[in-house]
């Protein structure tokens, strides 16, 4: 039952996101609705799937790579349709919707895999869950950059095309990218520094070597770099874009190395 | 009885022959109160605007009344009937209906989706009501047509984006600012161009405005037509850095704001964009400054260019509005002949429940030892006969004013079941 049910909420979001992506192309009301009404029913299974899995695992599905991502897109999903609900921007789909098609691909169909008992203690949820959050502000980040880069050539090319008609301002843009990246970094720090900890009353040293941490502390570089320079050296516009760009592929590299890769992560 | 427009617009008839024929209020009234007192139009509504002339009416004979009509119009103004009536379309019924619905929604105008002809429409629509000219057919009609106008406005994008230079470029700061309240403008050189793309820009709450001029006295008494500060010529490039948005239009031959400039003034700004609207020609903005990061130069054929492809979109957009319009006038004609048969169905319906109510009551007084099963059964029974007795008529009515055809049908019906004269 639930394997069905994530397949349906994954369908959902597929055909959510290739309607957002004919939205932005032909603006068409119908489109935008069905889109809409795709990535709700999407997400109203994965809700369900994601409870039956809480109830047969006897824990928040957050214990392994796969269920967290799961959670990660769920959050992203709503966050998606609450925002575009809210402010009326109504493109957002078609740049956040594929990435958490991506991030569902590989990530939903994990065995019932459950925590080693090293690590079972109340702080290993709470560093899953600030990082997943994280991850989720960084989604937004880079569609943000995404967006601000696209309207960018647009006005200097001063041709005038779909993205200019349909995207915000410049300025909301790169705002909108650098309050994504100042929500998300605390919580990716937190988490990290929390999984460090753990990792040194689990394994007694904080850095032994994870295919995951070590990309996560990549993106942790680059995330910090870019703030930084945004906060002191006034970056902003296409360099910050660039960045936070750079950012979110070590982030989906560190995701793909926890997946693939041997480790302490899983898999 | 036909709905029917006739008359003339700018697709077929030259401007020339449109300003002729182009009647003002007064004598609107006159020539409405005119041609609604003989028996030839049932119901009228004059629409006169520089685009367009037409009348909209309810006639025996459309032919005759159109021809009485642009008689009238023509007799008032002096034209030769001979000259116009080759030009005029006549739109009967169905295409009357679509044609009502496309004007009133801009979908016919010279420019789509220009906002005048709404309001145009709808003052001949008051006028005409004022002169009682209107009736049964053409109040809904106009009523549908300015509903069908707003869900086009609101609905579509037709109306959306700028076709002149000056609100384009309002439109581009738009797309590059965070809003423009509070966004300070710098307008060098003095010409009509840039103080209106000034105004607008005022308009959507840009402030302060500065204004700099080769001629002092030029640039005082600009800055005081837009409320604004007068900023001496050798103080240009410092003004830059205080600035968002740039609006030159001087007569100069050399550039007056140079790469070198700008770059020096960028540094400061620490990423607030700057937004040049240049008008003039030649050029007073180095076309280099498109090479610096934040910087975004429009010079006029950039912002004819944008114009153009705002025309497109709204093209685009008014092939949704199209569609949305087709739907439209299928919906109101199906609901037109549904109320052109309801009032038959009504009192078919009452005069088969009378005739069982009549019966019911005499055989019921004929079975005093029947039981409320019995009587409930009946009751019942007759219900039911006359039910499937009406299925056929009602079906055939509602079809047949589908089909435009129920005139025949509603006479037969009434002489039929002895329902009287229609009404």
């Amino acid at each position: 039952m639930q394997p069905t049910l994530i397949n349906a909420a994954l369908i959902g979001y597929v055909g959510a996101t290739g309607l957002a992506l004919a939205y932005l192309v032909q603006r068409q009301d119908l489109v935008h609705r069905l889109a809409v009404l795709c990535a709700l029913a999407g997400w109203a299974a994965h809700t369900v799937a994601l409870i039956m899995r809480s109830i047969e695992l006897g824990a928040p599905p957050l214990g392994s790579l796969p269920d967290a991502i799961s959670v990660v897109v769920w959050v992203i999903v709503l966050l998606e349709m609450l925002i575009e609900y809210r402010t009326g921007l109504r493109v957002l789909g078609a740049f956040v919707l594929p990435v958490a098609v991506v991030l569902s691909l590989k990530a939903t169909r994990g065995p019932a895999a459950t925590l080693a008992p090293a690590l079972a203690s109340a702080w290993i949820w709470v560093h899953i869950a600030l990082a997943m959050v994280g991850i989720a502000a960084f989604v937004f980040n880079f569609a943000g950059a995404i967006m601000y880069l696209l309207q960018e050539r647009q006005l200097k090319a001063k041709r005038p095309g779909a993205f200019y008609y349909r995207l915000p301002a410049l300025q909301t843009l790169d705002r909108l990218t650098f309050q994504t990246l100042a929500l998300g970094f605390p919580f990716l720090t937190t988490g990290l520094v929390l999984g460090a900890l753990w990792a040194r009353v689990a394994w007694g040293s904080a850095f032994t070597y994870d295919p995951l941490a070590f990309l996560s502390f990549v993106a942790w570089v680059i995330y910090a770099g870019t703030l930084a320079g945004r906060a002191a050296a006034g970056w902003h516009g296409r360099r910050a874009a660039y960045f936070s760009i750079i950012g979110f592929a070590a982030l989906v590299a560190t995701l793909g190395a926890g997946l693939f890769l041997p480790g302490r992560h899983g898999s | 009885m036909a709905l029917f427009v006739a008359g003339l617009s700018h697709r077929n008839a030259p401007v020339a022959l449109r300003e002729q024929l182009a009647v003002e209020e007064d004598k609107l009234r006159e020539l409405l109160l005119d041609l609604q007192g003989g028996d030839a139009l049932q119901e009228i509504v004059l629409l006169s605007t520089c685009n367009r002339v037409e009348v909209y009416g309810v006639a025996e004979a459309p032919g005759e009344a159109r021809a009485l009509a642009f008689r009238a119009l023509c007799r008032h103004r002096g034209v030769d009937l001979g000259t116009v009536e080759p030009l005029l379309y006549t739109h009967l019924d169905a295409d009357a209906v679509r044609h009502a619905f496309r004007v009133a929604a801009s979908l016919d105008s010279m420019m789509i989706g220009e906002p005048q002809i709404l309001g145009q429409v709808k003052d001949a629509f008051a006028l005409a009501q004022a002169c009682e000219s209107v009736g049964p057919s053409l109040h809904p009609l106009f009523s549908q047509a300015f509903s069908v106008a707003k869900r086009v406005r609101t609905e579509t994008d037709i109306a959306r984006h700028a076709v002149s230079v000056s609100f384009a470029a309002v439109e581009l700061a738009k797309k590059i600012f965070d809003g423009l309240s509070g966004r300070a403008v710098l307008l060098v050189g003095a010409g009509k161009m840039s103080e209106l793309a000034a105004k607008h820009l005022v308009e959507q709450g840009a402030f302060p405005i500065y204004v700099a001029n080769r001629t002092w006295s030029r640039a005082v008494e600009m800055a005081r037509a837009l409320s604004g500060t007068a900023v001496p010529w050798d103080e240009l490039t410092t003004a830059l850095e205080a600035v968002d948005i740039v609006v030159t239009s001087t007569g100069a031959t050399e550039p007056v704001v140079t790469r070198a400039a700008v770059m020096r003034v960028m540094h400061g700004r620490r990423g607030r964009p700057l937004f040049f609207i240049d008008i003039a020609v030649p050029r007073d903005v180095e076309a280099g400054v498109d090479s610096l990061d934040d910087v975004y130069r429009y010079d006029i054929d950039d912002l004819k260019q944008v114009v153009d492809a705002n025309l497109r979109e709204r093209a685009r957009e008014a092939q949704r509005a199209e569609s949305l319009v087709e739907r439209e006038v299928g919906k109101y004609l199906a609901r037109q002949s549904d109320a052109e048969v309801i009032p038959t169905i009504v009192s078919l319906r009452a005069r088969l429940e009378e005739i069982r109510l009549g019966e019911l009551k005499k055989t019921l007084a004929r079975l005093p030892e029947a039981t409320p099963e019995t009587r409930a059964a009946i009751d019942a029974l007759s219900n039911a006969m006359v039910n499937k007795i009406l299925h056929v008529p009602i079906t055939k009515l509602r079809e047949s004013s589908r089909a435009g055809a129920s005139r025949s049908w509603l006479e037969l019906v009434h002489e039929l079941f002895g329902l009287g004269r229609r009404p």
